[in-house]
């Protein structure tokens, strides 16, 4: 078979380039620490915490779904470039947390949001239990993730290491401020406003720590669509009590919300898309909503100006 | 090392997925591979029923096991009740996916379960996805273990039963007179492709498996009349998309399995058009030529 011999021939000719082409590139060199963490929250807190020493890259921009997130050439560089390897954890990457798990063993990986006391971790009621790994919304919480995230980095840079635990617990501080300014405007809306209806349970945390109310359209997965008894459900509720706002999300789809808000025009109650709050990914850089902190408060006020 | 790994894995699972596809195109089921990834869907959903984890062993066992059933399913309609193969194929996965869906809205609300959470992987993360031994020596990356062991099993089949696959593919009735069971060997070849899907799809993701699955197969069948060549040719193919896919990946930064799949729709292409079988050009070479003929001949 004359084809096949060519094609045999061919292939062992292309492996043995591909072999040896690839044997010089190796990393250039750099001693700045190379931190890659996968959501913009998680980058934010590292930023904070390392100052201008180390070099940050987040892999997740501004609207990402992490849950629907896929890798490209250039992000698997920088994961075999990084020194550290920062995730939030607890099923949030989906598979990519899966392979950190394991890579484990051979890198510095920290699952940042694991780290946390189980006491403090949200789980669903249904079957199965998973937990909820959105514990950003709780600042209080975010405050144990970054003094975690502090020691984790003076750890990774003996050097720097007081550096480091100085500029986390400064920082620590400023989420304490934080913390009690979102649980201040909160507690302004009136008892029986206070419920938060989205379109997927990102909120859970935030609603436990500030007492609001927190009804999701979809389940926490951004893939499972919501049932027409879950719209019904939900039109009921908002008609009965009388409340003013839902929200949209910056990193999903706002189709299924829509739906709500046309069910209980026809009730004839008149109920707003409050706006657009930010859930699983930040705002643009350079915009104050491309930090955590003002993220956490364009959410709060947009909550706060829509169900007073 | 990571270029090779990943242009390594992806011709590895292009191979195992092409030469099967031969088959599957020839019986005309070659969207099985597409049906199986959605309809593995329960499966992965009894597996944490059962189990309480996403961990990787049980979502492939619950999706291999789906696989398995769905392939026989399809193969029971299409034989015993006289269904088309493309119709038993559309019945059987959408229904079989449906069922996923409700199992989840019934009871799993609160969990991120579906296939792309918790099955499909990423061929960008086959060089950081590493196979470490209790030990802790690195034995290279998990899906080139994975992928080579399916290919091997993949050709110990072909190889042995090159024959009976090659008879019941083309000429069933005549297979069943001189003694072949087609039932057997189509069940053989159905649990190949099954086993095959679900084992890829955890290592390089589900478009890469559905594109491989088709289209080097599909190239090779416009390229020759031969069988043997045809299957030597989808090798090739396999590995000329996997390498193609990668280059144009770096070129472009952007997702591995995404270019690879489009260089498989680009060779394809160039199949079509200058194919010399069946490709437009040489067809209408054809054309003119016998038209010559008739007009010289009158």
């Amino acid at each position: 078979m004359n084809i096949s011999k060519k094609i045999q021939g061919l292939i062992l000719l292309f492996l043995a380039t591909i072999t040896l082409g690839c044997g010089g590139n190796e990393k250039e060199s750099s001693n700045r620490l190379k931190v890659v963490t996968t959501t913009g929250m998680l980058g934010d807190a590292v930023r904070n915490i390392v100052g201008d020493s180390a070099e940050v890259v987040s892999l997740m921009g501004p609207g990402v779904d992490p849950h629907l997130y896929k890798a490209t050439q250039g992000d698997l560089t920088q994961l075999n470039r990084a020194d550290l390897i920062i995730y939030n954890g607890l099923f949030l990457e989906g598979k990519m947390g899966d392979v950190f798990s394991r890579l484990q063993r051979t890198k510095p990986i920290v699952a940042a949001a694991e780290n946390l006391d189980s006491t403090f971790l949200l789980s669903g009621d249904a079957i199965g239990k998973a937990i909820d790994p959105h514990v950003w919304f709780d600042v209080s919480l975010w405050r144990q993730v970054v003094l975690h995230l502090g020691e984790v980095l003076a750890e990774q840079s003996p050097e720097l290491a007081e550096y480091f635990q100085d500029n986390a617990k400064q920082y620590a501080e400023q989420l304490v401020a934080l913390d009690e300014e979102v649980a201040t405007a909160i507690a302004t809306i009136p008892e029986g406003q206070r419920v938060l209806i989205t379109a997927h349970d990102a909120f859970g945390y935030f609603g436990n720590r500030y007492q609001i109310e927190v009804e999701g359209l979809q389940g926490i997965s951004t893939l499972s669509e919501p049932g027409i008894r879950d719209v019904t459900e939900l039109v009921d509720l908002i008609t009965e009590r009388k409340i003013k706002a839902v929200f949209v999300e910056t990193s999903v789809s706002d189709k299924s919300i829509q739906a709500v808000v046309t069910g209980c025009r026809e009730r004839g109650h008149e109920v707003s898309i409050g706006g657009s709050l930010f859930s699983d990914a930040m705002g643009a850089e350079d915009t104050p909503e491309g930090t955590y902190p003002g993220m956490v408060r364009s959410n709060v006020r947009i909550i706060v100006d829509a169900l007073h | 090392m990571e270029a090779f790994w990943i242009i390594l894995t992806g011709t590895l699972v292009a191979t195992s997925c092409g030469l099967l596809g031969n088959y599957l195109i020839l019986r005309r089921m070659a969207m099985m591979g597409d049906a199986i990834s959605h309809a593995v869907l329960p499966g992965i959903v009894l597996a944490f029923f059962l189990t309480g984890t996403r961990d990787t062993i049980a979502m492939l066992i619950g999706a291999g096991l789906l696989g398995v059933l769905t392939t026989f399913i399809i193969d029971f309609l299409h034989k015993r009740g006289k269904l088309q193969a493309d119709a038993s194929i559309g019945v059987t996965f959408t229904s079989l996916f449906a069922i996923g869906i409700i199992l989840i809205s019934a009871f799993a609300g609160q969990v991120d379960l579906d296939q792309d959470c918790v099955l499909y992987g990423e061929i960008a993360y086959v060089p950081i996805d590493l196979w470490i031994s209790n030990g802790g020596t690195i034995l290279g990356p998990r899906a080139i273990w994975i992928s080579g062991g399916v290919l091997i099993l993949v050709l110990l089949l072909i190889s042995l039963g090159y024959k009976e696959l090659y008879l019941t593919t083309f000429d069933p009735s005549y297979a069943g007179v001189v003694g072949i069971s087609v039932g057997l060997w189509q069940a053989l070849l159905m649990g190949a492709v099954s086993m095959t899907t679900v084992a890829s799809f955890e290592s390089v993701g589900a478009i890469l498996v559905v594109a491989f699955l088709i289209a080097p197969p599909a190239t090779a069948y416009l390229l020759t009349t031969r069988f043997r060549t045809m299957l030597w040719l989808t090798v090739g193919i396999a590995f000329l998309t996997s390498t193609g896919g990668y280059v144009l990946a770096v070129a472009i930064d952007g997702s591995i399995a995404g270019a690879m799949a489009t260089i498989a729709g680009i060779l394809f292409a160039i199949a079509f058009v200058f194919g010399p079988e069946g490709g437009l050009m040489s067809r209408r070479k054809k054309q003119a030529t016998l038209e010559e003929s008739t007009v010289s001949a009158a």
